[in-house]
């Protein structure tokens, strides 16, 4: 059995149907349309975009630390099979991969997007000559890019079938994906200046969600993959994984009730109060707790729906959606919430908590990083044999989006 | 430097003064409405009390140049440094803009800057910095997409300190230089024989959010 799993075949799609060329020519457009709204933030200034000095931090940054959370997810699932001999996951073990180094690619344009001098980002990799060290956004340069590195050898691994190789590698992206995302979680949890981010325990929250939304999505796209180019799907898998998606979700949840209960003792009290009945509330609680935690754990425990697919396939949307919600209920309430400079009430605008508007130029922005994964993961479809060859009915001629 | 609670009244004369200097744009009401206008000094009013026992205190904030600086250790880029003598100064050349000093300064100290030199509001000639008479500036001009803050007026002070003049008598920052009320002090805090140290010896002194342990060089006097 396991020479046979061994000897698993892979293959490219087709991608020669009308809908694929058309989906590449839709992905393209609005990857264009990215791009120019890029530019015409960086020509024009970042008053385009919603950020201030208030809440420096925007869609961009929101997307970033959420697709590598996707990403970090995506490959520690991967190491599933490579790294603890899970046979049964090896089918979507080389996707799990490809994703993963797609959607760090995304979160590093994301991040370049942000910066008011994307043409000065390569400074962030001169480590140790021109960067300061004790930054924890100069030491995610580090992660970021080993990670990337690491990522595509360990692919390359993959695909040249060195096992011994693969496994040696796989173990060195699990380690690495997991600092990766707890280093972006430190960028928050060491703030000691906004309330809402401090916490010694963020960078583990962010490991949780990361594995959370990145399994979510995994499932995702390997439903979707092998339904539009009708492959056989071992409907078992995804059954197995939800399994792991539901303990997943309760560690999550477990770690950020541990970490909003700590806030609401003194010092921090009034800020999370603030954001737990404030203006940015119902993305707290719809968006993070309702999609990210309760309803997903409420449908995967439901004695029906977690035996059907609709079912997980719905709860792993909301978790996708609603850890997206956690991002964003981090970053823009995390810095929106006024600075108490002097014990009172601060009158006039320095009082005020920040709002951040929502402009086209951010949305098409932000929605051209997708765009822009959505094509290159279609390409790598196209052109790496990333999907097992099915040995009841090939007929890979169709592909749909990832999600 | 040293700022007299009991003397300031509040008119905002070191604001326009600090964006007179440094050429700051004045911003707009639209810029005003959304947090986007810059600020190198600021001064908020904060209320105790309900009507009619309230109690106004202005307190004018310029960068604290804090002894253990949140903002230097978060930059990835050391674009933002403390010099020798302890002032912090934001290199511009060198600022890619990732905007994390905003997020982490205790005391919304940083501004972003979106806007090009060449926009209409940038167009005095006549002010400062200009090199050649103020020496050299650490970065070419003022530039659109990176963070910006008060820097101490420091060209005054490396300027005066070459001409051999007395820092904190004959050269100050401007916002001390304006201050109608004198409630600004400036001086070297290690020479027990200049005003700040007399006054901070004598006075009783804050220094605000001292829980962060930021060690801010901005003292203020009580009431």
């Amino acid at each position: 059995m396991r020479e046979f799993q061994m000897g698993l075949a892979f293959s490219k799609i087709d991608g020669k149907s009308r809908e694929f060329y058309l989906l590449l020519i839709l992905l393209s457009i609005f990857t264009i349309i990215g791009f120019i709204c890029f530019m015409v933030s960086y020509i024009s200034g970042h008053h385009v975009l919603g950020s201030s000095s208030i809440i420096p931090w925007g869609m961009p940054i929101t997307i970033t630390i959420y697709l590598i959370g996707l990403s970090a997810g995506s490959l520690i699932i991967s190491s599933l099979t490579y790294v603890f001999g899970k046979e049964e996951y090896r089918p979507i073990a080389r996707l799990a991969v490809f994703l993963a180094i797609i959607l760090i690619f995304g979160a590093m344009i994301g991040i370049a997007l942000d910066l008011g001098r994307p043409e000065k980002s390569w400074r962030l990799f001169m480590f140790f000559v021109l960067n300061n060290m004790r930054s924890m956004f100069a030491l995610n340069g580090i992660l970021y890019g080993g990670y990337f590195l690491i990522g595509m050898v360990y692919l390359g691994a993959i695909f040249a079938e060195k096992y011994k190789f693969i496994k040696m590698m796989g173990e060195i992206a699990i380690f690495w994906a997991a600092l990766v995302h707890m280093g972006t979680g430190a960028i928050f949890g060491f703030i000691a200046t906004r309330p809402i981010f401090f916490s010694p325990i963020k960078p583990f929250e962010f490991l949780a969600a990361a594995m959370v939304s990145g399994l979510a999505l995994l499932m995702i796209a390997v439903v979707a993959i092998f339904k539009f180019t009708k492959r056989n799907l071992n409907k078992d898998i995804i059954f197995s994984l939800s399994r792991l998606l539901r303990v997943l979700i309760i560690v999550l949840a477990v770690i950020v009730l541990v970490d909003k209960l700590t806030h609401l003792y003194s010092p921090h009290r009034e800020p999370t109060l603030w954001l737990l009945t404030g203006p940015y509330s119902w993305i707290f609680w719809l968006l993070q707790v309702g999609f990210a935690y309760i309803f997903p754990i409420l449908i995967l425990f439901h004695p029906q729906y977690n035996k059907a697919l609709k079912g997980v396939m719905t709860a792993a949307f909301l978790v996708v959606i609603g850890i997206f919600g956690e991002r964003f209920s981090l970053v823009i309430p995390g810095t929106a919430y006024p600075l108490p400079f002097y014990p009172g009430k601060i009158e006039g605008i320095w009082g005020m908590a920040g709002s951040f508007p929502i402009t086209p130029v951010e949305s098409f922005m932000s929605l051209g990083i997708f765009t822009l994964m959505g094509l290159l993961f279609l390409v790598g479809l196209k052109n790496l044999e990333l999907l097992p060859v099915d040995d009841i009915g090939q007929q890979p001629s169709e592909i749909a989006k990832k999600t | 430097m040293v700022i007299d609670l009991d003397k300031c009244v509040g008119c905002q004369a070191c604001t326009t003064a600090c964006k007179n200097e440094n050429n700051v744009p004045y911003g707009s009401p639209e810029e005003q409405r959304l947090r986007r206008d810059i600020y190198w000094n600021k001064v908020i009013a904060v209320t105790n009390g309900k009507y009619p026992r309230v109690n106004t205190e202005l307190i004018p904030m310029p960068c604290m140049h804090c002894d253990h600086a949140p903002c230097v250790t978060v930059c990835p880029a050391k674009a933002t440094y403390r010099r020798e003598d302890g002032i912090i100064v934001q290199d511009f050349r060198r600022c890619i803009g990732c905007k994390y000093c905003i997020v982490a300064c205790p005391y919304g100290a940083r501004s972003f800057n979106s806007k090009e030199q060449e926009e209409e509001e940038y167009h005095r000639h006549d002010l400062p910095p200009d090199r050649n008479v103020w020496g050299q500036w650490p970065f070419p001009t003022r530039t659109h997409g990176v963070v910006e803050k008060c820097t101490f007026c420091f060209h005054r002070i490396d300027q005066g300190i070459k001409e051999g003049k007395k820092i904190g008598k004959e050269v100050v920052p401007a916002c001390v230089e304006d201050c109608p009320a004198n409630a600004r002090i400036f001086g070297d805090l290690d020479d027990t024989r200049s005003d700040v140290s007399r006054l901070l010896s004598s006075r009783k002194w804050i220094r605000l959010r001292e829980e962060l342990d930021t060690k801010p060089k901005v003292y203020y006097l009580l009431k």
